[in-house]
C-alpha cells in the first residue's frame, strides 16, 4: 500500500505547485534592456510630475544636478536603459541615492522617469571643463583639506569628497564654493552651542531631540550636550564651508579645483565604514 | 474559508474536560470570555482590561486610572521590553485581558505575551503572498485585533480576515475580503459590535472600490457591505463622472466608533483616486473624504458629511471618530469629533451628520472657511497641475491616522497636528489593475524658511479653539493617551515617549525609546496592584511603572 502514499505526495506537491504559480505570478521579470515607454507622450507627461517630485530635489529641475549628479549626460556616456533602471529601483551603495522598491514604485514608474529625462538630455555629451586637474590638487591641498577628506587624507568637519566628481554637477560644485548656494547637507548644519559661563562651541549638528544635541565641534571633538546644561543652542543661517569668492579664489583657480574635483570618482577611495 | 468540523470540537471540548477535570477543580476559575457586554462597559475603571482599538466604542482614549500621576510619573521604571523578530514597525493598538496581552505586528505577526514578564505565550505568523506582490502603500502593518468570546479578529495584508482562537492562536476561520492581485490589503483593527466584527479595505492609491464590510463573529459569513462608492442607480454615484467610481478608491483602513443608543456605526473615509489629477473624477467623489454614520445591523448609510469634497491633495479622512455628549450654547449635543488631514477640526451632531464647528488648527491654505451649509469654501490657485502648486497642509495632512485622545472631564480633544506644506503636481495617468494610480504627487517642503514642524495640541471641541499646545522640533507621527489622573502620553518623532499635563501642556517626564510611537498610543491598565503604561515604539512593546508601589499578585 506505500505506493498510495507516493501517489498522495506527488498529487500535494502538484496542487502546491499550481497555487505557488498563481501566487508567483506577480513577481516581475527582469526589466527590458530597452525602454518601452520611451517616446511615449503620456509616459513623458506623467514621467515629468514623478521625476520633479522624486528626483529634482538632488538631481535639479533641470536635471543638471544639485547635490546628485548631472544625470542628462547618462545616455551619452553610454549606459543603458537597464542599467540605469536597476539604479533607480536598487540605489547606489553608499551613497544618497536611494532604493525605489516596488510597490511604492513601479516598473511603469521608472521608466516613465526615465522617459522623461531621455526628452532633457543631450545625445552627445558636454566638454569637460578646462582647468588643471593637477594644480587643482595643490589648490585642493592649500584650501580645502583642513575640512574635507578624500580617502585617507583631509579633516573631517566637512563631508567626505572621495567620490564627488561622480555624486555632483561641476556647476554645482562652483555654486557651492562660490557660497551661492543656500542648503546644508544634512549632518553638517552648523550649530553654536553656548555654556552657562558664556563659553562658545561651533560645530556641525550630527542629529537632535527635544532635550539634546550631537555635534562635531571645531576640532572634531564628537560630543552629545543636554540642551538644559546650555544657556542656548542656536543654529547658524550661514553655512560652516567658507564663502571663496574671486578675491580668495582666481576664476582660473576655481576652474583647477573643479577639475581635480571631478576625476575624483571614489575609485580609489579608502575604505569608507561610517559616514 | 474553512473551519473545523462541529464534531471534531465536541471531541476536543469532551476530551480536555474529561482530562482536566480532577484538576481544574482544584484550580482558579478563569474569567468569563469576552462579552458584547464587556465591549459596551468600555475601559473598566478597575483597569483590567482594554478590549478594543480606541478602549471603548467612543475612542476616546481615556483611561479612568488614576494611580500614576502628574507628580509619581518622573518615577516611572520600565517592568520589561518584549522585542519582535520581525522587520517593521508596530502600528498597532494592544489589547489586554486576564493579564494577557494580545498583539499584532508587521507581516501579520501576532503574538499573545504574559503581561506580568513580556514572555510569549503563543505566537501567530501568517504565510503571505511575496511582499513584492503586496501593495499596501505605505508600509506592511497591522492596527490591532478585535475580540469576542474566546476569539480574536484581525485583518491582512493580502485582504483577509482571520479568526484565532485566544488560548492558542490557531486560526478559527480565513475569510477573504477581496483579492489582493487588484489592489486590496487590510490594515486596520476590527471592531466588534454584537455578533459582527465590522472591517474596511486598504489601496486609495492602487484604483480599489472600497468598502466596509461585516461579519459574523463565528463563522466569517459576511453579513453586510457597504461600498464607500455608490454604485449605479445609487444615490451619490453621479458625483463620479463615467467610470471613474469603479476605481475610485475610497479606502477604509483606520477604526471608527459606535453609538449602542442611536445604533449607528461612524467611519471616516479614505481619498479619491487618482488621488491628485481633477479631470480624472470630475463631482463631489461621495463617500471619499466623508465621515459615514451605518445602521450596525444593515450596514445601510444613515447621513454623511463630506470634509473635502472632490479633494485633489490626498487627505483621507481616516483619522479617529471620538463620541463625547457635550453641552454647547446651553444644549445637551452628541457629537462626534474629528481633526482632519485637511487642517480643519469639526464637532458633528452624530445624530443628524450636522456640522456645530468646523475650524482650522493648523496653517490651512486651500479654503477660507468651512460654510454654514457645512462645505469649504476653497480658494483659487490650489488645484494640483503639472507645474505644481504649493498648498498647506502636505498630503500626509494636518494629522492623520494615530489615534487622537478625548478627556471628557475637562471637555478637551488632544491630537497632534503637523504644519507642513507641500508642492502638489498632477497629470492623468492611465489604470492598470493592481498598479499605484496617484495621477501626481506631493513634494513636501522642508527649508530653513519654510521648515516642517509640529505640536500636540489641546483643542476645545465646542469652540475649536486651541488651550495649549507643546511644540516638536519636527512634526509627529504618534497617537495619544489620557488618563483621568490628568496625564497625557505621546510621542515625538525623534523616539521620545513623553508624559505631558494635560491641563497645561508643560512635559513632565520623557525618555528615548530608541524608535518613535508611529500611528500608535500607549495603553494602560492594571496588573497585581500597579497601574501599567504599554509602549509599541519600533519593534519593541515596553511596559512602564511604579516599582515604589507595592505589588498586590492577583491570587483569583
Amino acid at each position: 500500500m506505500r505506493w498510495i502514499y507516493f501517489v498522495l505526495i506527488v498529487v500535494v506537491v502538484a496542487a502546491a505547485n499550481l497555487i505557488a504559480q498563481d501566487v508567483y505570478l506577480k513577481i516581475p521579470a527582469d526589466p527590458p534592456t530597452k525602454n518601452p515607454l520611451e517616446g511615449d507622450a503620456d509616459a513623458i507627461t506623467a514621467g515629468m510630475g514623478a521625476y520633479r517630485v522624486r528626483c529634482a530635489d538632488c538631481h535639479g529641475m533641470d536635471a543638471r544636478g544639485i547635490r546628485g549628479p548631472d544625470i542628462t549626460q547618462v545616455w551619452a556616456r553610454g549606459r543603458t536603459d537597464a542599467a540605469l533602471f536597476r539604479s533607480i529601483r536598487n540605489g547606489v551603495p553608499n551613497t544618497e541615492m536611494p532604493a525605489h522598491p516596488a510597490p511604492r514604485t513601479s516598473d511603469l514608474d521608472i521608466w516613465r522617469i526615465l522617459a522623461y529625462v531621455k526628452t532633457i538630455s543631450p545625445a552627445t555629451g558636454t566638454a569637460p571643463g578646462s582647468g588643471n586637474a593637477a594644480s587643482g590638487e595643490h589648490v585642493f591641498a592649500t584650501t580645502c583639506i583642513a575640512c574635507h577628506r578624500i580617502g585617507d587624507r583631509g579633516g573631517n568637519l566637512g563631508p567626505d569628497l572621495s567620490r564627488i566628481g561622480a555624486a555632483r554637477a561641476r556647476a554645482a560644485m562652483a555654486r557651492q564654493i562660490r557660497g551661492t548656494m543656500g542648503s546644508f547637507k544634512t549632518g553638517y548644519e552648523p550649530v553654536t552651542l553656548t555654556t552657562p559661563n558664556g563659553q562658545e562651541i561651533r560645530g556641525v549638528k550630527k542629529n537632535e531631540d527635544l532635550f539634546s544635541v550631537q555635534v562635531m565641534d571645531t576640532r572634531e571633538r564628537i560630543q552629545g550636550y543636554l540642551r538644559e546644561d546650555m544657556r542656548s543652542v542656536s543654529d547658524e543661517k550661514k553655512s560652516a564651508m567658507p564663502v571663496f569668492g574671486p578675491d580668495t579664489l582666481s576664476d582660473a583657480e576655481l576652474d583647477d579645483l573643479l577639475s581635480y574635483l571631478e576625476s575624483l570618482q571614489g575609485t580609489t577611495a579608502a575604505p569608507s565604514g561610517a559616514r | 474559508m474553512f473551519r473545523p468540523t462541529s464534531a471534531r470540537v465536541a471531541i476536543a471540548v469532551f476530551g480536555a474536560a474529561a482530562c482536566m477535570a480532577t484538576l481544574a477543580a482544584q484550580q482558579s476559575v478563569p474569567p468569563p470570555l469576552v462579552t458584547a457586554q464587556d465591549l459596551l462597559s468600555g475601559l473598566p475603571s478597575d483597569g483590567s482590561r482594554w478590549l478594543m482599538f480606541g478602549g471603548g466604542y467612543t475612542n476616546q482614549r481615556h483611561s479612568p486610572l488614576t494611580q500614576i500621576t502628574p507628580e509619581n510619573v518622573n518615577r516611572l521604571v520600565p517592568q520589561w521590553v518584549f522585542q519582535t523578530d520581525t522587520a517593521g514597525r508596530f502600528e498597532t493598538t494592544p489589547l489586554l485581558r486576564d493579564n494577557v496581552l494580545y498583539v499584532t505586528g508587521p507581516l501579520n505577526v501576532a503574538w499573545a505575551i504574559d503581561a506580568r514578564t513580556g514572555r510569549q505565550i503563543w505566537q501567530y505568523k501568517r504565510e503571505l503572498p511575496p511582499t513584492g506582490s503586496l501593495t499596501a502603500c505605505c508600509g506592511l502593518v497591522n492596527r490591532g485585533f478585535g475580540v469576542l468570546g474566546d476569539r480574536l479578529f484581525m485583518t491582512t495584508l493580502d485582504a483577509h480576515l482571520l479568526s484565532l482562537n485566544m488560548k492558542t492562536g490557531a486560526v478559527v476561520w480565513d475569510t477573504t475580503l477581496e483579492d489582493y492581485s487588484k489592489g486590496y490589503a487590510s490594515t486596520i483593527a476590527p471592531l466588534v459590535v454584537k455578533d459582527k466584527v465590522i472591517v474596511g479595505v486598504a489601496g486609495g492609491e492602487y484604483g480599489i472600490r472600497g468598502f466596509i464590510d461585516a461579519y459574523d463573529a463565528k463563522t466569517g459569513d459576511r453579513a453586510w457591505r457597504f461600498y464607500t462608492i455608490p454604485g449605479p442607480g445609487e444615490p451619490g454615484n453621479d458625483t463620479w463622472t463615467g467610470d471613474s467610481w469603479q476605481r475610485g478608491g475610497a479606502g477604509v483602513w483606520v477604526t471608527g466608533a459606535y453609538d449602542p443608543e442611536l445604533n449607528l456605526l461612524y467611519y471616516g473615509i479614505g481619498n479619491p483616486g487618482p488621488d491628485y489629477h481633477s479631470e480624472s473624477r470630475t463631482g463631489d467623489n461621495l463617500y471619499s473624504d466623508s465621515l459615514v454614520a451605518l445602521d450596525a445591523d444593515t450596514g445601510r448609510p444613515r447621513w454623511h458629511y463630506q470634509f473635502t469634497p472632490h479633494d485633489l491633495h490626498d487627505w483621507d479622512a481616516t483619522e479617529v471618530p471620538i463620541l463625547a455628549d457635550l453641552t454647547i450654547a446651553g444644549q445637551p449635543r452628541k457629537v462626534v469629533m474629528f481633526a482632519n488631514r485637511n487642517g480643519f477640526f469639526y464637532t458633528l451632531d452624530r445624530t443628524n451628520g450636522k456640522l456645530i464647528v468646523g475650524k482650522p488648527y493648523v496653517v490651512t491654505t486651500w479654503a477660507k472657511e468651512i460654510g454654514t451649509d457645512g462645505r469649504p469654501v476653497i480658494l483659487p490657485g490650489y488645484v494640483p497641475d503639472e507645474k505644481g502648486s504649493l498648498t498647506c497642509p502636505d498630503p500626509t495632512g494636518a494629522t492623520n491616522f494615530w489615534p487622537a485622545s478625548y478627556d471628557p472631564a475637562q471637555h478637551l480633544f488632544f491630537v497632534n497636528a503637523r504644519e507642513v506644506c507641500a508642492t502638489f503636481y498632477a497629470w492623468k495617468q492611465e489604470y492598470v489593475p493592481g498598479e499605484r494610480y496617484t495621477g501626481g504627487a506631493g513634494q513636501r517642503t522642508n527649508s530653513p524658511d519654510n521648515r516642517a514642524w509640529g505640536a500636540l495640541r489641546a483643542i476645545d471641541p465646542t469652540t475649536g479653539e486651541r488651550k495649549w499646545e507643546f511644540p516638536y522640533i519636527s512634526p509627529s507621527t504618534s497617537g495619544v493617551l489620557t488618563t483621568a489622573s490628568g496625564l497625557a502620553f505621546t510621542g515625538d518623532a525623534e523616539g521620545n515617549f513623553l508624559a505631558i499635563d494635560s491641563h497645561t501642556g508643560k512635559l513632565l517626564w520623557h525618555f528615548q525609546m530608541g524608535s518613535a510611537l508611529h500611528g500608535t498610543s500607549p495603553i494602560t491598565y492594571m496588573l497585581d496592584g500597579r497601574q501599567q503604561i504599554l509602549v509599541p515604539s519600533g519593534t519593541t512593546l515596553t511596559a512602564w511603572g511604579l516599582s515604589d508601589i507595592a505589588r498586590v499578585p492577583s491570587t483569583r
